[in-house]
């Protein structure tokens, strides 16, 4: 969408508040200031402000209909740009009006959302609509634009938003009584394929995508979930001698179960296949996936409350990708809370074991994409007053050539904040760290949040 | 051009109106937009107070939705059902908190006076991306994904 149109809807969306009945606005403003000391350039100094506003406006002019904003804006206050080479930036994250019913769970949405329904997990710019049905059923829709990022190379875009004109989808679900759940759902990104062009394209940006999902939950104590996704979509034939690509895009199921009231056991299955999954890609062809690799992963995890304010996670999970080969992540968590949750903390590992990979440089023939990662944290809450510290650790081998020799790279935050009134809270983050980037970098934020109307949503 | 997508929008809303017509739509009232009563700080643990069973034919157990370590981490799928059941504590902003698309700061930053919230991309991420990215690129699609990945292409040009 051009700029002046979002400016155009923006404040068209805005203006619509001044007939609400109740408006709680949420925003912002942060102050960032980072160091970086880089070996082989000068050292760069960075002050990006940034400002966050989101808007709820309830009854306007009826009960039922509501309008909701969320984006943000960014300007560089120094002379240093950040990494995308911008000074400057803003993006609205959604902006829509909502009219929901009394009955059957049924809405209907206009503007800027983002959309979870089966196949799809998209930006739309458009309308969707919901209703519960009799029956146990549910149907659900929505049709618009797909929001498309500028992205830094113009040129690069035009070929994908030419095919990516429009954007639609639907579920039909049904709910049973006994704890079973189905959904069937459909979703087209773009109305062209790339091989249907007046000029073929050798990309594909198109999709259209079959969807299944089911959750099955018969008693407290169990509960499965997932879904499979088909790519449906007719692909110019492969070449000579290469075999079909499966139609599969995605198998994601987990399962878990609760033993007691202190252990629950949970294990997943991810497949998916790049071709089906992935569709297009604008990167260029270096840094491109190959879209006849393949990924699975199947992992578990224990949780055990150890005592009503001491929760431990142990997980493991093994992942296959074709051109990588295996990998084993497992480790452990613990959380903590104390005085009534006003101090929570947390420390935990995890080991990542990979097969050494082949590398194009005769020099170091192999890579090592092995790393150890731990992590500690406390949060205290006490009156006015809060105060964070979080430090993270990872070491890496010898022979990874990403960390530039440096094996061990950490991050330490420390954050005090102070709820000035009950709609202003400040707070400042002090930051350290040290990587293969920046061998010294030290950051520093201020942060001013505020609050105004009687909105209660947000899980702040 | 514009004709074509305006039949179909016309399109959802008369099927929907055709649904109306024919008395298909559920009679039982919407799920609370908002949740009752204020709740405490901390991930709640809805079983607590929702004692829902479906062996007596209540639709959802509300056991499902506690938000343990396991929830956190696989919450894709609730979200993906049973979005109401978010939507009556969580406005979408807090969905945004990681999942906003074009961001201007990685989540972890924003939220770095939360480390109870588990952002993603904690610490040097830069770093760690060229590993995760080889391991499981899928999983950097959700938000970065195909002709969506501004950032990506700030380096690999």
């Amino acid at each position: 969408m051009k700029q002046r149109t979002n400016i155009a809807l923006f404040t068209a969306l805005v203006a619509t508040t001044g007939w609400a009945q109740e408006i709680s606005v949420q925003g912002i403003t942060i102050a960032q200031m980072w160091k970086q000391e880089t070996p082989g350039f000068d050292k760069a100094t960075y002050t990006p402000a940034t400002q966050y506003l989101g808007i709820d406006a309830t009854k306007l002019g009826t009960d039922k209909l509501s309008l909701h904003l969320f984006g943000w804006g960014r300007s560089d206050l120094g002379d240093s740009s950040v990494l995308d080479g911008t000074k400057s930036g803003g993006y609205l994250t959604y902006g829509y009006l909502q009219y929901q019913f009394d009955k059957a769970n049924a809405e209907v949405k206009a503007g800027r959302f983002a959309v979870n329904q089966g196949a799809g997990f998209e930006q739309v710019d458009g309308v969707s609509a919901r209703t519960d049905l009799r029956g146990g059923f549910t149907v659900s829709g929505f049709y618009g634009l797909p929001v498309l990022y500028r992205t830094v190379t113009p040129l690069a875009q035009a070929d994908y938003k030419f095919q990516r004109d429009v954007i639609y989808g639907s579920r039909l679900g049904w709910r049973s009584t006994k704890g079973l759940e189905l959904g069937v759902s459909y979703l087209q990104d773009g109305a062209k394929a790339a091989k249907d062009l007046a000029i073929p394209s050798a990309t594909d940006y198109s999709r259209k995508q079959v969807g299944v999902d089911l959750a099955v939950t018969p008693t407290t104590v169990f509960d499965f979930r997932g879904r499979t996704i088909f790519d449906v979509a007719s692909h110019r034939a492969p070449a000579a001698g290469t075999a079909e690509p499966s139609k599969v895009a995605e198998h994601d199921y987990t399962a878990s179960v609760k033993l007691g009231g202190a252990v629950a056991v949970s294990g997943s299955y991810v497949e998916r296949n790049f071709f089906a999954y992935f569709a297009g890609t604008n990167l260029p062809s270096l840094f491109r996936q190959d879209e006849r690799d393949l990924f699975k992963a199947t992992g578990g995890k224990i949780t055990w409350a150890a005592a009503s304010s001491v929760q431990v996670v142990a997980d493991y999970r093994r992942t296959h990708r074709e051109s990588y080969g295996d990998a084993n992540r497992a480790g452990a968590d613990v959380r903590m809370d104390f005085l009534e949750k006003a101090v929570l903390a947390g420390v935990g590992a995890h080991w990542v074991s990979v097969g050494d990979v082949k590398r194009v440089d005769p020099l170091t023939p192999y890579r090592s994409l092995s790393h150890k990662e731990a992590r500690a944290w406390v949060l205290v809450n006490k009156g006015k007053l809060s105060a964070s510290l979080d430090g993270i650790v990872q070491y890496y081998d010898s022979s990874n050539p990403y960390v530039a020799g440096l094996r061990t790279v950490y991050e330490a935050v420390g954050s005090l904040g102070y709820q000035a009134t009950s709609n202003l809270k400040v707070s400042g983050d002090l930051s350290y760290g040290s990587n293969p980037v920046s061998k010294h970098e030290t950051r520093g934020l201020l942060k001013a949040e505020y609050r105004f109307g009687v909105g209660k949503k947000g899980g702040q | 051009m514009i004709g074509k997508p305006m039949l179909k929008v016309l399109g959802i809303l008369l099927g929907l109106g055709v649904l109306m017509a024919c008395g298909l739509i559920s009679p039982e009232a919407s799920f609370a937009p908002t949740h009752p009563q204020e709740l405490g700080a901390g991930r709640p643990v809805c079983s607590e107070c929702h004692s829902t069973d479906v062996a007596k034919g209540a639709l959802k157990p509300f056991a499902s939705f506690d938000h343990t370590a396991s929830f956190v981490k696989d919450h894709r799928f609730q979200a993906n059902q049973d979005i109401n059941t978010c939507a009556s504590c969580h406005a979408q902003s807090f969905c945004s908190d990681c999942h906003g698309g074009k961001v201007p700061m990685k989540p972890a930053l924003r939220l770095s006076g939360r480390p109870d919230r588990e952002a993603p991309h904690r610490g040097d991420f830069m770093t760690l991306h060229r590993i995760e990215g080889k391991l499981d690129p899928t999983s950097c699609f959700k938000c970065h994904g195909r002709a969506n990945n501004e950032k990506c292409q700030a380096c690999h040009r």
